[in-house]
């Protein structure tokens, strides 16, 4: 049967998945130990991992919750709070399933004792992570990383390390732990070969027909958002990688016909992955997508401080921290490097900051490409905010400029 | 004052100041160094909503842009937009005005955009250190914008009328905690717009006087000593030493982080049982922070002075510090003897939205009833926002 569907599953998800049951249940030991943090998904999840306080991260969490389909319901339980329907979804799935962890089959999220932000993907993480402190009590630690104009000034540097350098003694304080020389240069190393191993993975979706599609980079990036610098995330992306490029020498393809070949703008819609496989059916894949090519600095350094320089370098500048034109720079150089067909950017009701000025940067994009492109609207969790028909008739319009 | 009117007569000063060759310089974010800007020889005027604009954002803007966002937007698409020098947005504060600020230099790359980037975190020095060379490189980008290099006596004449306009303000907001018959909210939040859009001498000598009035009658009930030390604690922001008794009216207070007082005028001018003396306070709103805003230090370096001074101020939900924020309305609510409180939202701002449900809480904790009251700049659903506010007040008085 499974040889009929126009997709190919990666055999990489079983260890995936294996992967990802032994983080949970790690999670859920550290948490018993007091030594459980949540980090969002552009935290300097290095820091943590080497002075051994164990990270999980709930935008995941929310993924599954929209994956599973309990996204209105989970949704639901914080906005019986009092959290507005317009917040961003995973936020609220979080908040929900913290409430009511009994009532969330699938998502909730051990009880942290801290909780680890970084702005450098938006403002609201902040806002998120205030509202679980007030519900669990765990301290709230933010890695203030304000946005770049241009390239970084020496006093935006020394205002995030500042930041580091205290992240590293609210651990040391919180957790009753030390960084130390060793862990440190060891687990940057782990992290920065899991970094190459990913990017060596999104790369080799250059290939026609590319060996990924849109929904597999989602599922496969999670342990190099959370698990960077842990042993077992190599592990997985060499399996990754070996996959992969098996692939592209066998000439092997995420779609079984890969016909038109289009970049995905933004986090996919998780209850409706198959969204993907009906475009798959008719012959339409994602090589490229500007989500998962976020996580792509390395952290390099020989000690201590290095490292710690080489954090700050790393995470101010990952391009979700500049404006506008930096991701449709971003958005026309994946479209030339994968030698793509035309875009889809997904607008995402609940997530401001990586939807608001799509509008405008669809225009420059197509302007600067000559490829077409197009604003489809909905949520990546709450799936009452995605009207089904309605995207179809927009995909449709798109794909029609093809034929 | 009705807030169209204040529109008006906000433009009209502009437009006034604009005439006399005075340059304006539009601002979103309350904290904007005022003095700073004033030491370049311009005018810092907050951007306003307008209530009567018909939207035109959507080819550059979603809907789920804040209401806020999409107003200001649609003004300047409209054309009805004031004419402005250059305008300010602030970067590191709310994901929507992060974006929006892209778009406005894309969408109209003729307008001088200059952007303040602010701190989030509350790290103390490392945080006034890197806003002070943050301000610098603002006050360079306004030394282009104007060929006017930072003047150091401007900017101490500029600390001189803010620090008295802010002061001043203090007093009559405090006043009117302590005996609101003395001063109308609607004279109140008028004089906070007016300073919001033109911090002048002319607008110094309207607050001393109205001050002047209000201490008279104060004196009269002696009850100036009070006042003074309501407005330390207010602007220490430790309500400690303060105990404000009510009388047997209900007290209400307003808040929301993106509200104008000026607003709130408006929106109560009409509820049925809503008495002169029944809003005496709104806390942690735009306005709120821009008065409570320590005043500048003019010796040594004026960023750093000026970093100090903005960082100083009441925070924004925007910021770290929410417990913070808190703690403070709760003292608010008890010491300053509050019976109910409204707290407003604008619809799609997630700052706003997201402190709700702790303001909520905050409130429930000292045993105070909240009304909350989801807004936008044209007041769309103004009848409900009235009955809910008038049903609000039945609650309150019935209790
Ligand atoms: S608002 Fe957007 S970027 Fe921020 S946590 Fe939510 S989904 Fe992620
Ligand atoms: S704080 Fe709220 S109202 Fe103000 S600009 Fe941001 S989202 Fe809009």
């Amino acid at each position: 049967m499974s040889e009929e569907k126009p997709y190919r599953r990666l055999e990489s998800q079983d260890l995936l998945q294996q992967i990802a049951f032994r983080h949970g249940l790690e999670a859920m030991a550290a948490s018993e130990e007091g030594r459980l943090a949540w980090v969002t998904s552009g935290f300097p999840v290095e820091i943590p991992v080497a002075m051994d306080v164990f990270p999980t991260y709930p935008e995941q969490a929310g993924a599954i919750v929209g994956a599973s389909k309990i996204g209105p319901e989970v949704c639901g339980f914080a906005e019986d709070l009092g959290y507005s329907q317009e917040l961003c979804s995973y936020a609220r799935a979080s908040i929900g399933s913290t409430d009511r962890p009994d009532d969330t089959a699938m998502g909730a999220r051990p009880t942290p004792q801290a909780l680890l932000a970084c702005n450098n993907i938006c403002g609201t993480v902040l806002k998120w992570y205030d509202a679980i402190s007030e519900m669990t009590n765990a301290p709230v630690f933010l890695l203030d990383t304000p946005p770049l104009e241009r390239e970084q000034l020496p006093h935006h540097r020394a205002y995030v390390r500042r930041g580091v350098d205290r992240l590293v003694e609210f651990l040391a304080d919180t957790f009753n732990t030390k960084l130390e020389n060793e862990k440190a240069t060891k687990v940057a190393d782990l992290s920065s070969q899991a970094i190459r191993l990913w990017t060596k993975v999104l790369k080799a979706c250059a290939n026609k027909p590319s060996p990924l599609n849109c929904a597999d980079r989602f599922l496969t990036m999670a342990p190099v958002v959370s698990s960077r610098g842990m042993e077992h995330c190599v592990e997985f992306y060499e399996a990754l990688l070996a996959e992969v490029e098996e692939r592209v020498k066998g000439g092997v393809g995420a779609i079984r016909d890969e016909q038109t070949r289009l970049l995905w703008d933004n986090i996919p819609p998780w209850f409706t992955l198959r969204f993907f496989n009906q475009l798959a059916a008719r012959g339409v894949g994602f090589p490229a997508d500007t989500y998962t090519h976020a996580w792509s600095g390395a952290v390099e350094g020989s000690d201590i401080a290095s490292i710690l320089d080489g954090v700050v370098d790393v995470y101010s500048n990952v391009y979700l921290n500049k404006g506008l034109e930096a991701k449709v720079d971003k958005m026309c150089e994946l479209i030339k490097d994968y030698d793509l067909d035309g875009f889809v950017m997904f607008s995402v009701r609940s997530c401001k900051r990586y939807s608001l000025g799509q509008l405008v940067s669809k225009e420059m994009v197509t302007e600067r490409t000559g490829v077409p492109g197009v604003v489809i609207e909905g949520d990546m969790v709450d799936s009452r905010l995605f009207n089904e028909a309605q995207v179809q008739t927009r995909v449709d319009a798109l794909l029609e400029m093809f034929v | 004052m009705s807030y169209p009117i204040l529109i008006e007569q906000s433009n009209q000063i502009l437009r006034e100041l604009v005439d006399a060759g005075q340059p304006v310089l539009g601002y979103i974010y309350p904290h904007i160094p005022h003095e700073i800007v004033m030491a370049h020889g311009l005018t810092p005027s907050l951007v306003r909503t307008n209530p009567t604009t018909v939207g035109a954002y959507e080819d550059s803007l979603q809907t789920f842009s804040c209401s806020l966002t999409r107003n200001l937007f649609s003004q300047r698409v409209n054309g009805s937009f004031p004419l402005l020098a250059g305008i300010v947005f602030s970067s590191n504060t709310c994901d929507a005005l992060q974006n929006v600020a892209d778009v406005w230099r894309l969408r109209f790359p003729e307008d001088n955009v200059i952007r303040l980037t602010y701190p989030v975190g509350d790290s103390g020095n490392p945080a006034v250190q890197y806003l002070a060379l943050e301000i610098k490189a603002f006050s360079d980008a306004l030394e282009s914008l104007t060929g006017v290099a930072f003047q150091k006596d401007a900017f101490i004449e500029a600390a001189s009328i803010v620090g008295g306009i802010r002061r001043g303000l203090q007093l009559l907001y405090s006043a009117r905690l302590v005996n609101p018959s003395l001063i109308p909210y609607d004279t109140l939040s008028e004089l906070v717009g007016e300073f919001m859009t033109a911090p002048t001498k002319t607008v110094l000598t309207r607050i001393e006087k109205k001050w002047a009035e209000v201490l008279d009658g104060l004196k009269k009930e002696k009850q100036d000593g009070v006042v003074e030390k309501t407005r330390t604690a207010l602007l220490s922001q430790d309500m400690g030493g303060i105990n404000l008794t009510s009388d047997s009216a209900v007290r209400i207070a307003f808040i929301g982080g993106m509200v104008e007082p000026t607003t709130i005028a408006d929106l109560i001018n009409n509820v049925p049982g809503m008495k002169s003396n029944t809003v005496v306070l709104d806390v942690l709103t735009f306005g709120f922070r821009t008065v409570f805003t320590p005043p500048v230090e003019t010796e040594g370096d004026p960023f750093e002075g000026a970093a100090r001074s903005i960082l100083g101020a009441p925070s924004e939900p925007t910021q770290e510090g929410l417990s913070k924020r808190v703690k403070l309305l709760k003292d608010v609510l008890t010491h300053l003897s509050i019976g109910g409180l409204v707290v407003c939202e604008q619809s799609f701002c997630d700052p706003d939205e997201f402190e709700a449900p702790s303001t909520e809480r905050a409130a429930a904790e000292v045993g105070v009833p909240i009304v909350r009251l989801p807004i936008d700049p044209e007041l769309s659903d103004r009848a409900r926002l009235e009955g809910r506010l008038q049903t609000f007040l039945e609650t309150l008085d019935a209790s």
